[in-house]
């Protein structure tokens, strides 16, 4: 049943939207680009196996005598490494390469599995009301009176504990997915809650219950395609913060291992060196990763102001 | 002053307040050390970590002590002579007295090595003493259950504390001399030892203050501290800018990534020395089949380049090491240098059956030794070359020592400081056949056993003629070398900094204790 | 009102329960503090003595009853590494956190209001648009990039030779651009002055200010584009609104109805979120203190975490589960205060 609502509710979402939101993006130069450049990003970091010159997992072609080597444009430069090298002898420009794709991955799924969470206890707070409401929303308002990377931390460490540190760093992407994920259902299940209760009490729930379906079916079929907007806009928004939080763990040592980097743990590796002057192991990492949520943050910017009228454009 | 300056500001005043009050010598001076880490408590039995060494060397005196190059020099022991293989007579120092007035004799001598046998932490190393006993006011005598070589070392250990000071009961009824860890016992917030400094003030984790004995014994020194206030400064990058910004005159530990910037500061200097801390990786037979076969150990030992670490990775803040005894120790044995030769590695995998390789894990602490984790990243990259395949795994120090303990990984890194300054320490500790029984091979990670090595340490262990004992260790390095019973890598050096005018070079040494009694402070 | 507070009390002590018992789950599996606290070749027997000792050998029932027993008459227990009472040991980092978080504060304060004031009168003008598109930039820099970048730029230093040396200008656009970097870049410096009890202020002295800098103004740009756009988008709702259309009708000044009407108006959500966001900020504190080296609560939770310190670390989550649910109420309180339609029925607005 949630199969088929999912193959239908874009249809109809799209044949509502469709015409505006082109329009507006044909108009919007800077979503334009912000686009390009985050396909680009994607498609680049998921091609990593045949973009990058060196595969920086393959630990035999790494050889620490050439550690610390400048990007091109600086003296002492190594041709073979374009944008340089890391402290252990990495190839910076594959590294990051690999490191983006860990990033988006964390990023995507940390999302998904927040939107799945957020959605469905929304709806079931909207719909239900109640004890079930109360209950929910009390559980969101203490893990939102704690930001996103306390609850992080402390969800990190008790996953850690509850597998074990080998598992952990093992499954170290989908743990962080994991975490990240339980961290930030809160947001999804407000705004979703939110919505329904706008949605509950409109005409077409109450044809709907007359004519006797299932809350389960009320839900699902009719309330949740009319919340998708804001979460929508939200999502964008919410990779965003997700691959934030994602460096801002790996950055404290909590998150992905320096043996399969992502964006925050190459720019904690390189922080380490950044007095004695190899500044680029960290700050170009740093510039992609700014890039990279930038453009997404752009890009929910204009979806916001496409999206919800009410919002104004300067 | 209305406002109630701290730290600096306070202690300057204090400093200023009291060279016009009292009537000092023209040389008084005080030295600000930022330390990374205080005393964890005043009572020195209580824990045996480098930070308490230190604050020992403060307040009380030894027996004897070490020199830079490992000789023994008199403290409070004047003389010292072996009677038979079991006893050792000491003459004390006559004329010295405690911070509390008592009279040193040595009755003192004989309570503190009954203390020793007591504390937790020291009650194994000084297991190889039966018991002291006072023959006269300044005669003791020593008595060992064996034979035992390392008596000397042990009593760089001995600071006599003062028996009449800790004995008796507190107001609430507890016992003065009693040892509680981590907890709040007499000794661990009163001190009176012999040392060169008192302690005038305390606040834990914040500073403690000095103030120099007058009545020390040693006059003939130098040195012309009259006052110390300790800062632990934990954090290295504030450390180092604490020296640098002439907050603070001392500081230990600087880290590698900061050697140059000391170095080229115009108001500080960097003294280096070669360290006594072994860092290697230990191989786990156990676990892995392969690493039973000594050519694949080898082959392990041949890929691995310990010049590029010392040199890339530590910045030179290392000396590659191919045996456990670093220069100065009694097994150092000059012979065995670090080997790097990756083709003969790969030939030895292949001769082992093993040229395909296989996959293995690693564990490395990442916040123990200096750059540890960068280190053992670089070391599964070597291994790779022979078709080793590392999956590494770093974690804090709270959580790698249970998991060090479980010995549940293929290959795992540590270091290693012999707590008597000697060469059989290591063999005892890390690569000796493991006996839960005797407690030998407590930190052997890979379960390596090598029977010959260690009955040849095991003689060298009773062996009081030092001349013949050595050449015994030396050639257990020698074994352990060719057999590979543990990865070396390196020793890592130690590297203070003191302001201009602070002459710490003669008092520093690789033993990390800085006998600061004898500093001269000249600006 | 008061059945408000009371059900605020029981929040505060549900979060509280919660994360204690959470801590308390989880502490086995963050590491061995007996290891922390004995020399290395100390034998295993003597090990379990101790652990025996502190009760590390009891069920978690009879370890949590005994935990809480002390808390509820504020012993938290003892620091295992600092060798303090935990709360002590908070009483003393917290100072610094609080300096900081205040000095961030000020700065989002100083400038948020008249650049999101003036991007919402006029917003069509290219400064507008450029304080919106810088905002948006700071927004997605991660606050430890931020952090990364100053002390690249003022504490290490830049030099550019983009232009040609040799020309004047060349020389001098690139000296304009190049930094000298000797702005403080960790710790709180040695210049403090003692205030009252474990409060040593950084306020007082230059040198203290100095070291304050960075690390607030890199605190602060994770808030400050957030808080520009939010006056910026309540301003310019209420600059629509009615009243503002009919003072403005009436003749009031321009001037007036902005800054006494329009952002009095403007004020009320952003103090709402305000608060919310000074208790979040207290948790971004961990990224820029371990950056930094500011000895705050932040870098000692992260080290605590490391050393396996469980009495801390239960400690500072419930401090900081404490101060959040404070912050919250109190901005409620606020908010009923100013606004007295707003009803307070315990949920957060």
């Amino acid at each position: 049943m949630t199969t088929s609502t999912t193959t239908t509710t874009p249809s109809r979402w799209k044949r509502l939207r469709d015409s505006y939101l082109w329009y507006s993006f044909k108009r919007d130069r800077t979503a334009q680009l912000c686009l390009a450049v985050f396909i680009c990003l994607v498609i680049a970091a998921f091609s990593a196996p045949m973009l990058a010159p060196t595969d920086p997992y393959d630990l035999r072609h790494i050889d620490i005598m050439s550690s610390e080597l400048p990007p091109f444009w600086i003296d002492g430069a190594d041709e073979r490494y374009s944008l340089g090298t890391d402290a252990q002898g990495r190839d910076l420009w594959s590294i990051i390469l690999y490191g983006t794709r860990v990033s988006l991955l964390i990023g995507f799924g940390a999302v998904m599995l927040q939107a799945l969470l957020g959605v469905t206890f929304g709806l079931m707070a909207g719909y239900l009301g109640g004890r079930v409401d109360a209950f929910l929303m009390r559980l969101a308002d203490i893990q939102l009176s704690f930001s996103t990377l306390m609850v992080a931390i402390v969800v990190g460490a008790v996953v850690k504990a509850t597998m074990g540190s080998a598992f952990y760093s093992q499954y170290a992407v989908l743990m962080l997915i994991l975490i990240i994920g339980l961290a930030e259902w809160p947001q999804y299940a407000r705004t979703v809650r939110a919505s329904v209760l706008a949605e509950k009490n409109k005409e077409y729930v109450d044809a709907a219950r007359v004519m006797g379906l299932r809350s389960k079916r009320i839900m699902f079929r009719h309330v949740l395609p009319n919340t998708l907007s804001p979460i929508f806009v939200i999502s964008t928004v919410q990779i965003a913060n997700a691959i934030i939080s994602e460096a801002a763990l790996s950055f404290l040592g909590l998150g992905m291992p320096e043996t399969h980097p992502s964006l925050g743990s190459l720019i904690k590796s390189g922080f380490d060196y950044i007095q004695s002057g190899s500044w680029w192991i960290t700050l170009i990492p740093g510039a992609v990763l700014v890039v990279l949520v930038l453009s997404i943050n752009l890009l929910g910017d204009w979806l916001r102001d496409v999206m919800n009228p009410r919002l104004y454009k300067g | 002053m209305t406002l109630k300056k701290t730290l600096l500001a306070s202690v300057i005043g204090a400093v200023v307040a009291g060279t016009t009050m009292l009537p000092m010598t023209a040389s008084a001076e005080t030295l600000r050390i930022g330390y990374s880490a205080d005393p964890e408590t005043l009572d020195i039995h209580e824990q045996l970590s480098g930070g308490m060494l230190r604050f020992s060397h403060l307040a009380f005196d030894p027996l004897v002590r070490w020199t830079k190059d490992f000789q023994f020099e008199p403290r409070l022991a004047s003389e010292w002579e072996q009677i038979d293989d079991t006893h050792m007579r000491m003459t004390l120092r006559e004329g010295v007295t405690f911070h509390s007035g008592n009279e040193f004799t040595a009755e003192d001598v004989v309570w503190t090595i009954e203390r020793l046998k007591e504390s937790p932490d020291y009650r194994a190393i000084f297991e190889p003493i039966a018991s002291a006993e006072a023959v006269d006011d300044y005669t003791v005598e020593i008595t060992t259950t064996a034979p035992y070589p390392l008596l000397l070392n042990l009593a760089t250990y001995i600071f006599p504390m003062d028996s009449k000071f800790y004995t008796g009961e507190t107001d609430s009824g507890n016992d003065k001399a009693e040892i509680i860890k981590s907890g709040n016992s007499f000794a661990s917030r009163n001190v009176s030892g012999t040392g060169p400094f008192i302690v005038t003030d305390r606040r834990q984790g914040v500073r403690v203050d000095f103030e120099r004995f007058e009545d020390y014994w040693d006059t003939e020194t130098k040195g012309n501290v009259s006052r110390i206030v300790l800062t632990p400064i934990a954090e290295n990058a504030s450390r180092v800018a604490a020296l640098l910004s002439g907050g603070v005159d001392f500081i230990d530990a600087v880290p590698p990534n900061d050697l140059d910037r000391v170095r080229d500061a115009s108001n500080a200097n960097l003294f280096e020395i070669a360290g006594t801390r072994i860092i290697g990786f230990q191989l786990n037979e156990e676990r892995v089949e392969a690493f039973q076969d000594p050519r694949v150990r080898q082959a392990v030992d041949l890929a691995i380049n310990q010049e590029a670490i010392a040199d890339r990775l530590m910045r030179g803040f290392a000396t590659p090491a191919g045996q456990f005894s670093p220069e100065g120790y009694s097994g150092h044995n000059p012979d065995l240098v670090p080997r790097y030769d990756i083709e003969r590695a790969q030939e030895l995998m292949a001769e082992a059956g093993y040229e395909d390789g296989f996959s293995v894990d690693m564990i490395a602490p990442n916040n123990r030794y200096v750059n540890d984790a960068q280190i053992a990243q670089a070391v599964a990259n070597m291994l790779a070359r022979i078709n080793i395949d590392v999956s590494l795994r770093t974690m804090p120090l709270a959580q790698y020592w249970p998991e060090y303990d479980t010995r549940q990984s293929d290959i795992a890194m540590i270091g290693w400081h012999s707590d008597t300054e000697d060469s059989a320490n290591f063999f005892q500790y890390l690569s000796f056949c493991i006996d839960d029984e005797t407690g030998a091979g407590q930190y052997n990670y890979g379960s390596y056993c090598n029977e010959e090595i260690d009955a040849l340490v095991t003689q060298a262990d009773s062996e009081t003629d030092l001349e013949k004992r050595n050449e015994m260790l030396r050639e257990a390095e020698a074994m352990l070398y060719e057999d590979v019973g543990y990865i070396m890598l390196h020793w890592q050096n130690l590297a203070y900094a003191a302001a201009d005018g602070v002459d710490i070079e003669p008092v520093v040494n690789a033993i990390d204790f800085p006998y600061l009694g004898d500093l001269v402070i000249d600006r | 009102m008061i059945a408000f507070l009371i059900k605020r009390l029981m929040h505060a002590i549900l979060v509280m329960f919660v994360i204690s018992v959470l801590a308390f789950a989880i502490q086995d599996n963050l590491g061995d503090p007996v290891q922390q606290m004995v020399g290395q070749s100390v034998p295993e027997s003597e090990r379990e003595a101790i652990r025996e000792r502190l009760g590390l050998n009891d069920s978690f029932l009879v370890q949590y009853a005994r935990f809480a027993k002390n808390a509820v008459q504020g012993d938290f227990g003892y620091s295992y590494f600092y060798r303090e009472p935990a709360l002590e040991v908070i009483a003393r980092h917290l100072p610094a956190t609080l300096e900081l978080v205040f000095a961030a504060t000020l700065i989002i304060v100083v400038f948020s209001v008249p650049i999101g004031v003036y991007s919402a009168i006029k917003p069509r003008s290219p400064i507008s648009r450029f304080f919106m598109g810088v905002s948006i930039i700071g927004i997605s820099i991660p606050v430890f990039l931020t952090a990364i970048l100053l002390i690249q730029i003022f504490a290490i230093g830049i030099t550019i030779t983009l232009f040609p040396q040799g020309t004047g200008w060349g020389a001098w656009l690139n000296g304009l651009l190049s930094t000298e970097g000797n702005m403080p870049s960790f710790g709180r410096g040695y210049d403090l002055v003692h205030v009252v009890g474990h409060w040593d202020t950084n306020l007082a002295t230059w040198d203290g200010v100095k070291h304050l800098v960075l690390p607030a103004v890199s605190l602060a740009s994770i808030m400050l584009p957030l808080f520009i756009r939010l006056i910026r988008a309540e301003m310019m709702e209420v600059l629509q609104s009615d009243y503002v259309k009919y003072a403005r009708a009436k003749g009031i000044s321009m001037r007036r109805v902005y800054f006494v009407h329009a952002l009095k108006n403007t004020m009320l959500p952003v103090i709402t979120v305000g608060g919310v966001q000074i208790g979040t900020m207290v948790a971004y504190t961990i990224l820029t203190e371990t950056v930094f080296q500011w000895p705050g609560m932040g870098l000692m939770f992260l080290d605590a975490i490391n050393h396996a310190d469980i009495p801390l670390i239960v400690t500072y989550l419930m401090i900081v589960g404490l101060i959040f649910v404070v912050t919250n109420t109190i901005v409620d309180l606020i908010y009923g205060f100013v606004n007295p339609t707003v009803k307070l029925t315990g949920k957060p607005a």
